[in-house]
């Protein structure tokens, strides 16, 4: 069967002189990745579904013993990390919206005949492909209550954006609403860009306005890309770690990742924290589902 | 309804000039049809009335008001796109009732209206489907009912059959026919098929390289070509077209021993050309005959297209080959000898430097 769908080798070419087979080559360029999928991938998850039953931890030679569901009971009733939870939540909802506004307002105003149009485009692109820790460290001097140079130029004087526990969780937002909505944008501009010139044509000859024209016609077109783009922006942004841990170590802005970092890392409580992460893979998973499924509705129009 | 009024309009697209002085005046109630080959500024002087494109210079007057500066919004014109532009994802209902939507008619109006012209369209049935799931003959008719819903001042139309299959652009073109003389809306089309604008048209517009040659009702175009692109444009099959020389009353063709003979008053106002002269005639105007008579030459069959209800034979004379016309049947088979004329009042005497007809208007 598998050597039907293949093209057959080269009867003169080196590897048949070698004596290898169709099969061996497909299996020598197949095995290597599948063999470091289960021993990196699935075999710690795996191991990990194990620890979350129990009361283990990684810091003591102490047997693990299995507790049943009590760790995740444990977690779902704790009101801490519901706060976590309410906590991220909110950033989410800020740093997904501002990305997808900041995002696809920059595509719009570049999917026409600008000069410098490459240039521009790329420039706004270089955010996204700095490292999220140098982010976070250079805008922790922007942010700066005493030198920062945001202070200076809104006039705030010593505005402390980070150690205000109201203020943190925005500042956080707003460097990852910084670096991330080229990724909108750039994802807007090839869904814009896709939208037939002529459609605009007819639109204007059956004097839609502007915004009856955006509305109507650019939004519902552009739609399915955009929710590509939301999806993996709300995703990332639920997992985020490092923006807010180098940025900022207020309670306001402890994100679910770094709860569970200090839960796996500070405070070792290995099955503990392996329950939590389970609890955050399903949610995850259950939120890309619903955009999936809206996803699909969009593409089915 | 409206007149339209195009008065000295140029257009450039940078350095290259697609439209040259154009004046055009579009009757109330007038299908007017544009014809030309691709890039003769046909589509470009439609886009220009309806405002998708603006000219350089010059007046564009929409019943007796001046609409250039105007955007497309603003001139209550109808278009219908070659590539039907329907909204993907809006169903066939929304497709037609957008325009009126988008100057926020009310509900009931509006789908009173939407009723109205799907049945006149014939596409009730499809309201609630999508574009993507209709065959192009429906998807033109549901431009076309987007376009007719609102009661325009006129519909323009690009091509509108150009992309669909010869059987369904006869059947369109009739339906074309018939709602215009329905609704009785000022009309322009634009086409490169001239049986298309041959069938439709009040009026058939004949532009080249952006310059206007000849403006008439069809058959005014077809029997008095104003100059020799005119002349081979339109009929099909294209008309034949020789160089010739007179002798006499002996028109000779490009390279034949023997002469045509003519009549004093057909050759009076073509004697004086003196850059030379192009004889133009339509297949119908070759006349072939078994027999030696008066007038005819005697020349070979080289090809016969039997089209059913006539066919069009090709005789070899001198270095030119004649298509003629005839009943189906007349000319058995090719090799054949046969004797050709041509009919003096159907013929046309184009000048060689200007490509003007010599006989003028008639």
């Amino acid at each position: 069967m598998a050597s039907q769908v293949m093209t057959n080798l080269d009867p003169k070419s080196r590897a048949a002189a070698k004596g290898l087979s169709d099969l061996t080559i497909r299996n020598l360029f197949i095995i290597p990745t599948i063999a470091f999928l289960i021993i990196f991938n699935i075999f710690p998850l795996l191991y990990s579904l194990a620890y979350s039953f129990t009361d283990f931890r990684a810091s003591t030679r102490a047997p693990a013993n299995f507790v049943g569901l009590q760790n995740y009971r444990d977690l779902l009733s704790d009101p801490f990390i519901w706060s976590n939870f309410s906590i991220t939540a909110k950033y989410v909802l800020i740093s997904v919206t501002g990305q997808v506004l900041v995002g696809f307002g920059l595509a719009m105003l570049l999917n026409r005949a600008i000069p410098a149009k490459g240039l521009i485009t790329t420039l706004l692109l270089l955010p996204m492909m700095l490292s999220m820790a140098v982010v976070g460290l250079f805008w922790k001097l922007l942010y700066d209550p005493n030198f920062g140079i945001i202070n200076y130029f809104l006039g705030l004087e010593k505005f402390e954006w980070l150690a205000d526990p109201d203020m943190a969780l925005y500042a956080i937002a707003i460097v990852d609403i910084w670096m991330w909505a080229p990724f909108v944008m750039l994802l807007s501009l090839a869904g814009l860009s896709a939208v037939p010139k002529h459609l605009y044509e007819a639109a204007e000859i059956d004097r839609a306005s502007g915004l009856y024209t955006f509305f109507r016609i650019t939004l519902p077109l552009v739609a399915p890309i955009l929710m590509i783009a939301i999806i993996f922006r709300t995703m990332e942004a639920f997992k985020t770690f490092d923006l807010a841990y180098v940025l900022s170590s207020q309670p306001t802005t402890e994100l679910i990742a770094i709860r569970l970092y200090k839960m796996a890392f500070q405070e070792w409580q290995t099955g503990m924290s392996s329950a939590f992460a389970y609890i955050v893979l399903i949610m995850v998973v259950a939120i890309t589902n619903i955009y999936v499924k809206y996803l699909n509705k969009v593409k089915a129009r | 309804m409206a007149q339209i009024d195009i008065q000295n309009v140029q257009k450039f697209f940078g350095q290259h000039q697609v439209l040259k002085d154009l004046n055009l005046t579009i009757e109330d109630g007038e299908f007017v049809v544009m014809l030309g080959q691709s890039g003769g500024g046909k589509t470009t002087a439609l886009r220009a009335i309806a405002g998708l494109e603006t000219v350089t210079s010059g007046k564009i007057l929409i019943n007796g008001e001046e609409v250039q500066n105007r955007k497309a919004a603003d001139r209550d014109i109808a278009f219908v796109f070659q590539s039907f532009s329907l909204y993907p994802h809006m169903t066939v209902r929304e497709n037609i009732a957008f325009p009126l939507r988008a100057v926020r008619m009310n509900a009931a109006d509006r789908d009173r209206a939407v009723k109205a012209v799907a049945e006149t369209l014939q596409i009730a049935q499809h309201l609630d489907r999508k574009p993507s799931a209709l065959s192009g003959g429906d998807m033109q008719r549901v431009a076309i009912g987007r376009a007719l819903v609102r009661r325009p001042q006129a519909l323009l139309m690009d091509e509108p059959l150009g992309v669909l299959d010869a059987k369904l652009r006869e059947q369109m073109r009739a339906e074309i026919k018939r709602l215009h003389i329905a609704r009785g809306s000022t009309s322009v089309y634009v086409t490169h098929d001239q049986i298309e604008a041959m069938s439709l048209a009040d009026r058939i517009v004949i532009l080249h390289d952006g310059v206007l040659q000849q403006v008439g009702a069809p058959d005014q175009v077809y029997l008095q070509p104003t100059n020799l692109f005119v002349a081979k444009f339109v009929g099909s099959p294209v008309m034949n077209v020789s160089d010739v020389r007179i002798d006499g009353n002996n028109v000779r063709l490009n390279g034949a021993e023997a002469g045509f003979r003519f009549p004093d008053e057909t050759l009076s106002t073509v004697r004086h050309a003196e850059a030379g002269l192009t004889l133009g005639v339509r297949p119908e105007a070759v006349l072939l005959a078994h027999h030696q008579g008066e007038g005819y030459v005697p020349v070979v069959t080289t090809n016969i297209e039997p089209l059913g209800s006539h066919d069009i034979v090709d005789v070899q004379l001198g270095g030119t080959v004649l298509r003629s016309r005839t009943a189906s049947g007349f000319v058995s088979g090719e090799g054949q000898q046969v004797w050709v004329r041509l009919d003096p009042a159907q013929a046309h005497f184009f000048d060689k430097a200007t490509g003007l007809n010599m006989r003028g208007a008639n």
